[in-house]
């Protein structure tokens, strides 16, 4: 089959590769018809994200149609066209029964290579390094779904595969940040990034009753995308100062809720960007955090800031006094998919969510390495590359 | 010099010392004054036989004859039973499911088993006899190989109630205790971080077993061309 494959940082190619089979009794395997870029590959493919080898298949934010089950799959059929949560979980072990999914004890071949950093291991994610399991992607004809009966959900008759394959990864991801910032009624929410997982943050967020959700960017497309789609209120931090502004737009208070949907490879301005990037080319770190730290300094007293933009390692200058001085709450963490599945599958269904906009462009796996180029450098409007395999 | 010292020289290396000393000392006599070197060679492999002392093995780190035991520990949480968690392990015939460097483990007696390992750095499996030396059902497993044994090995696992009420903590140790002797120490140098790295990811593959019921794996999926280029940080 053909797939989409890594073979050094911004080296990518489409190979001929096996077709893959039933490893493990609780595997299915999956046809791909769809599966879509996510700007968390960005960092695996410029080199951010440690534990990548020459060949590994890329891709996590899939949907297909169930090819073959192995003989402990008991409710998955071959047929079925089902959307794959990109996390892998056991469904067995203490973390998934608390749907705690991405801290799988369980699904993750390579713990004890991951222990070593993080202490104790946390879930596989599929086409995501080795650190998380070194499973193959989607970004192929087929793949491969362990423990398939609690990672791949049936899709209702009447969602489209432009609503559906965003349920893998971006959407659950949107609404877990805006969960644990813990929006209520009447709270207004500052979304810093409006990529994929921004813009289902903001819709989120008004879906658990913000008053008023503020995105933050640089890019005007995708400002306009937020406030088209999400309602959003929009802030292009290259024209404008965002603490300032923020503080204008909130009575002087601040927002209640921040979520940080950018991560590691953030964009800012001036003398601090250039900091980050001599200490990241310098590895004396491996994150630029230069949206957390203006999320904690944005933030009202007593507010949360909520973090799913990905982080891999370690980062610097950290405001930690403002922190703790404006009594914050900070969470963070990828997103538990298997818990939100067929609750956001049917908020799309009621046209309560609306993730299908993200899709702008349809592509096949022989273009693989261009779409990513696009993406990479936010040209043609992109939000989202699909491959259509 | 040996009485300041402990002995750090075993007693069949004192042996091998002395006889390849003494035929060495015994041959360069004539040609001392062309090979000194030789000589003084020899002179010290008879010293360190005969004092039972060698500075240079002290120097590499080697204080005495006995070689301590590997200890590997691993402690892990079972979203299981205690009975159940107990009840698998005590069959050894199970070990292998999660164990992969065992080929079997056949119960002969309640308490006497007999093993069959492969270790990493070895060709061909190796076979022991082991008992049990103490089980509290439940709670306590302890077993150890039979004197005679090629490895020297034991191991134990403490069961306990997790807070939660629902699931197990496991504590487990095996200890691996190499030959004595320096050929001993050396397989143990080699051994000692492939055995750690390997029992530790069994002891996983343990609690993986009894939760998800299968091992998680990426061996024979597809994969692109391998062409050696990696990221590591």
């Amino acid at each position: 089959m053909k797939a989409l494959c890594w073979n050094g940082v911004r080296d990518l190619r489409t190979e001929t590769v096996e077709d893959p089979k039933i490893l493990n009794p609780k595997d299915a395997v999956v046809r791909v018809t769809m599966s879509s870029v996510c700007g968390s590959d960005l960092h695996l493919i410029n080199g951010f994200i440690p534990s990548m080898q020459a060949g590994d298949i890329l891709g996590h934010e899939f949907i297909g149609e169930v090819v073959e089950v192995g003989h402990d799959v008991r409710d998955l059929a071959v047929g079925d066209r089902v959307v794959v949560i990109s996390v892998i979980g056991c469904g067995e072990c203490g973390y998934c029964q608390r749907q705690l999914w991405s801290l799988c004890d369980n699904s993750n071949p390579n713990a004890l290579m991951q222990e070593k950093i993080f202490q104790y291991p946390t879930a596989g994610i599929f086409g995501y390094s080795h650190l998380f399991g070194g499973y193959a992607g989607s970004h192929a004809e087929y793949i491969r779904v362990p423990f398939a009966d609690y990672g791949a959900f049936k899709i209702p008759e009447e969602i489209r595969d432009e609503q559906a394959v965003f349920v893998s990864d971006g959407v659950p991801t949107g609404y877990m940040a805006a969960e644990m910032a813990g929006v209520k009624p009447g709270d207004i929410v500052a979304v810093w990034g409006a990529g994929g997982v921004g813009q289902m943050a903001i819709q989120s967020a008004y879906l658990m009753g913000a008053e008023r959700v503020i995105a933050i960017d640089r890019l005007d497309y995708r400002l306009a995308a937020a406030a088209t789609h999400g309602k959003a209120e929009v802030i292009n931090f290259e024209s404008a100062d965002v603490l300032e502004t923020l503080k204008e737009a909130t009575g002087g208070r601040g927002p209640d809720c921040c979520i940080d949907a950018v991560g590691m490879e953030a964009n800012s301005t001036g003398l601090e960007h250039y900091y980050d990037r001599t200490k990241q080319f310098l590895k004396m770190e491996t994150d630029r955090p230069a949206v957390l730290r203006q999320a904690i300094a944005a933030c009202r007293k007593g507010g949360t800031v909520s973090v799913v933009g990905v982080y891999a390692g370690v980062a610097d200058k950290i405001p930690m006094g403002l922190f703790l001085n404006k009594n914050l709450t900070m969470r963070g963490g990828q997103m538990h998919g298997q818990r939100y599945a067929r609750l956001l599958l049917e908020l799309i269904r009621d046209g309560r969510l609306t993730p299908e906009f993200l899709l702008t462009h349809r592509v096949s796996l022989e273009n693989g390495a261009a779409a990513y180029r696009m993406f990479n450098e936010r040209n043609d409007g992109c939000l989202r590359a699909v491959f259509t395999p | 010099m040996s009485s300041k010292h402990a002995s750090n020289v075993s007693p069949s290396e004192r042996i091998i010392s002395f006889t390849i000393g003494g035929a060495m000392l015994y041959r360069s006599f004539k040609t001392l004054h062309r090979r000194p070197v030789l000589a003084l060679a020899a002179g010290y492999l008879v010293y360190r036989s005969i004092a039972g002392y060698c500075p240079i093995s002290r120097w590499m780190g080697k204080k005495d004859t006995h070689n301590p035991a590997i200890n590997i520990k691993s402690y892990l949480t079972i979203n299981r039973p205690r009975d159940e968690v107990y009840r698998y392990w005590r069959r050894l015939r199970n070990l292998p499911t999660f164990m992969k460097h065992l080929e079997r483990v056949e119960e002969r007696t309640d308490t006497h088993s007999h093993w069959a390992a492969k270790l990493p750095g070895m060709t061909g499996a190796i076979e022991w006899d082991a008992e049990i030396v103490e089980d509290q059902p439940g709670y306590f497993i302890g077993w150890r190989a039979l004197p005679g044994s090629i490895i020297e090995n034991a191991g134990k696992v403490e069961f306990s109630d997790a807070p939660d009420g629902a699931s197990t903590e496991i504590q487990a140790v095996f200890s691996y205790h190499p030959p004595a002797g320096s050929v001993g120490t050396g397989i143990a140098r080699l051994l000692n971080p492939l055995l750690k790295t390997m029992i530790e990811g069994e002891i996983w593959n343990f609690k993986r077993i009894m939760e998800a019921g299968e091992i998680p794996t990426t061996a024979g999926q597809p994969n692109g061309r391998r062409n050696g280029k990696t990221k590591v940080i």
